[in-house]
């Protein structure tokens, strides 16, 4: 029997066991988790408030309820079920989902499911806890969505970065700088040294000291060279950072593509080089050609005082000759500085090219191939034919001339390209929609940049004293220049040289009226069939006949029919048909007194001398001639008296 | 015998031309460039012009173009050594604004002379 002490007691302990169970249990009621205790029926036997909240039931009703009811069989059976066999073989469970409930809709969770035992060692139920971290949640996606979208940024961001230990060790590139370099493996990169693509290895180690002394610095244009082994050119910059423990230093580089910003730079110095060159040229040819008539003038004076055949006038015709020499010379300095006056009609680029290609294949060497792919032939450029033809075998003969030791192969393509394209090479206002392209590549000594930078200065060539003028390739620019094409130059050392040729095509279909009067006959002898076929496209509609002579006895015939004589003879010395000595011969045997027009090189054999002091020449022109210098010859050559 | 004026401004040409004129009994009248030439110009007792196209003072082009006012019938011969002013240079444009003829520097005087036969001949035949 208790007495009321005892009766007392116990109801105090009663009352305190039950505040503890209400203070408890207001505890769990209270959580911000939802707390429930689930028996191996997968029944609910217990549940908290915010459980109950959440579900929009009371804690009575949860009592006696399925998971599966709860939560719907499917969510049951595929993710719950599963986690809470684990959980009654002795584990604690834990997982993150994503489910909806009534109460909260649809939010992140942390489930835990804890074995428990209640009276046995036997596991007959589970407390599971499901805790709301919707908010660190999107918090930690938020953050994924910052790393890959600067993750995204610096992929695609066009600027090389790339992080390295002190010693250039490569931590990390990013896309742009794999690409700057031509490398294509991310991973060999990370074993490479930033310093191993540096030209100068030893400016690497300046870049560091710089950085490492003041933290972030401009280092500006770099030589490199890529994965390739191209030299390329970059504009770095640096920073210095360090590790997450804040004591190893980490250098981050920019790395920038700037070869092709170089390349324009050193065009536009060059343009404006040859451009002031050129000026100072044509200026001093002007004041030569002053100088050059009051000569030939003397000279002239002077002859007409002299006996014919004196030694004293064979002298005088000798500083004649001078005068055409030098003649020649400026004129080519002029056509360089775009101060000669060109005369252009429309020109099928590819005739004239396969002109030129039959002219070089007859006289290559045989340990040269020439490649060409020409196709089409309705192309057409306003050009004078002539000084075309002089372009291409400058070009050609340029090529052969560096694969002369070795041999190789010279190949011509010719192909039409968007002028747009062009303005982006060159960065320069362009005057045609297209342009006809023409490369000619060689697998010859090639060039060193530094003379690759200077081949269009007149007077700069690398052969050897008396051997070429050097005024090739400064003619060769002045003629495309003055027909508003541009000429570009790839080369490298011992592997060969490219030379890129954009002349504008010409889309006036407009057919030049043909010539309505009395065609004038012109016997032409020339050098080659194919300077011929130059002179020929190249006079073209302008009321000239050209009589063609293939042989010596056909000349002899053309010039004794007294009949049907030419106005005019045009002869190249150096043809094979008909010889300087033979020439004159025949024309005097003629007893004729048709003008002569008389087109020699450089320098010439007596019997050319002979025949210019003869009285019989009329012109005098040297080789290269220009159409317009030809026509100009023809029309003082043929005076009209009517 | 015809009257002919040249304007040049390199005194060596001027002289060497002058020179080759007299030796063929013409009457040679001398300017050093296009200012001194129409200054002292005198549309009757001139027949030929020779005139250079780059000059101090007054160029050679607008000189043309003045004497073709003075005297729309006189002979005009334009020469010139380089220079580019336009498409086709000095000398197209030269003949476009009345030169008669045009001879590029440089020329032979023989050619000179016989272009100055020529026109004077054509002159003769009006």
């Amino acid at each position: 029997m208790k007495d009321k002490k005892d009766l007392l007691r116990d109801d105090k302990q009663h009352k305190v066991l039950s505040d503890e169970h209400e203070i408890s249990e207001s505890i769990i009621n209270h959580s911000r988790s939802m707390i429930s205790v689930i028996n191996r029926n997968y029944i609910y036997e217990k549940a908290n408030l915010t459980f109950c909240n959440a579900h929009n039931i009371t804690p009575d009703q949860i009592v006696g309820r399925s998971l599966s009811d709860i939560w719907g069989t499917l969510t049951f059976c595929e993710f719950i079920k599963k986690n809470i066999d684990l959980c009654f073989s002795g584990e604690t469970v834990k997982y993150e989902a994503s489910f909806e409930t009534p109460g909260y809709g649809r939010r992140y969770f942390e489930v835990t499911f804890r074995p428990l035992s209640v009276s046995s060692k036997e596991i007959t139920h589970l407390i599971a806890e499901t805790f709301d971290i919707e908010e660190s949640k999107r918090r930690e996606l938020e953050i994924k969505d910052k790393e890959e979208e600067l993750r995204t940024f610096e992929t695609k961001l066009p600027i090389g970065i790339v992080r390295c230990s002190p010693d250039g060790q490569i931590i990390h590139a990013n896309k742009a700088f794999l690409d700057i370099m031509d490398c294509y493996n991310a991973y060999s990169i990370r074993k490479t040294n930033l310093k191993s693509f540096y030209l100068q290895p030893d400016l690497f180690d300046i870049h560091c000291e710089q950085l490492l002394e003041k933290h972030s610095v401009t280092l500006g244009r770099v030589s490199m060279k890529d994965c390739e082994g191209n030299e390329i050119s970059c504009r770095i910059s640096g920073y210095l950072s360090f590790d997450e423990t804040g004591t190893l230093p980490i250098l981050d580089f920019v790395v920038e593509d700037a070869t092709r910003e170089l390349m324009l730079e050193n065009r536009l110095i060059q343009a404006h080089k040859l451009e002031t060159i050129g000026a100072l040229a044509g200026g001093i040819a002007h004041d030569f050609n002053n100088i050059l008539t009051t000569i030939s003038g003397y000279s002239e004076l002077l002859m007409e005082d002299l006996p014919p055949d004196s030694d004293t006038s064979e002298k005088v015709g000798r500083i004649q000759s001078a005068v055409l020499r030098a003649k020649s010379i400026i004129n080519q300095i002029l056509t360089f500085s775009r101060q000669f006056e060109q005369e252009k009609i429309a020109v099928s680029v590819a005739e004239v090219l396969k002109e030129t290609l039959d002219f070089i294949k007859s006289s290559i060497p045989s340990n040269i191939e020439v490649q060409s792919n020409i196709l089409q032939n309705d192309i057409k450029v306003l050009a004078d034919p002539t000084q075309l033809f002089r372009v291409f075998i400058n070009l050609m003969t340029n090529a052969i001339q560096a694969m002369e030791e070795k041999g190789g192969i010279l190949s011509v393509k010719m192909e039409l390209v968007e002028g747009k394209l062009l303005q982006h090479q060159i960065n320069k206002n362009i005057v045609a929609d297209e342009y006809v392209l023409m490369i000619f590549k060689d697998t010859g000594k090639g060039m060193e940049p530094a003379i690759l930078g200077r081949i269009f200065e007149p007077f700069f060539t690398t052969r050897e004293v008396g051997q070429g003028t050097g005024l090739g390739l400064a003619v060769t620019y002045g003629i495309i220049s003055e027909m508003e094409g541009e000429i570009l130059v790839s080369s490298k050392r011992d592997e060969g040289s490219e030379f890129y040729v954009y002349l504008p095509v010409s889309r006036n279909d407009k057919q030049i009226e043909s010539f309505k009067g009395i065609r004038k006959k012109i016997l032409f002898i020339a050098g080659n069939k194919h300077e011929s076929r130059m002179l020929s496209m190249a006079l073209e509609n302008t009321g000239y006949d050209l009589l063609y002579i293939s042989d010596r006895q056909g000349f002899a015939r053309s010039v004794s029919n007294t009949g049907d004589l030419p106005e005019l003879i045009i002869y190249m010395t150096d043809s094979k048909l008909v010889k300087p000595e033979d020439f004159l011969i025949i024309f005097q045997q003629a007893k004729i007194y048709t003008p002569c027009v008389i087109i020699t090189n450089q320098s010439y054999s007596i019997f050319e001398e002979k025949l210019l002091n003869s009285g019989i020449v009329k012109q005098h022109l040297i080789k290269p001639v220009s159409l317009k210098e030809i026509r100009n010859a023809i029309q003082l050559s043929i005076i009209k008296l009517d | 015998m015809p009257r002919v004026l040249i304007i040049e401004d390199d005194m060596e040409l001027r002289e060497m031309i002058k020179t080759s004129l007299i030796r063929r009994k013409y009457t040679v009248l001398e300017a050093e460039n296009g200012k001194e030439a129409l200054s002292h110009f005198k549309p009757s007792t001139t027949d030929l012009v020779v005139t250079d196209l780059i000059m101090p003072e007054e160029d050679g082009l607008k000189v043309i173009m003045k004497l073709r006012e003075l005297k729309p019938a006189l002979k005009i011969i334009a020469i010139s050594g380089g220079g580019k002013a336009g498409p086709g240079g000095y000398l197209n444009l030269a003949k476009a604004l009345g030169a008669n003829a045009v001879l590029s520097k440089p020329f032979s005087i023989n050619d000179l002379i016989l272009k100055i036969e020529e026109l004077l001949a054509l002159e003769q035949q009006n």
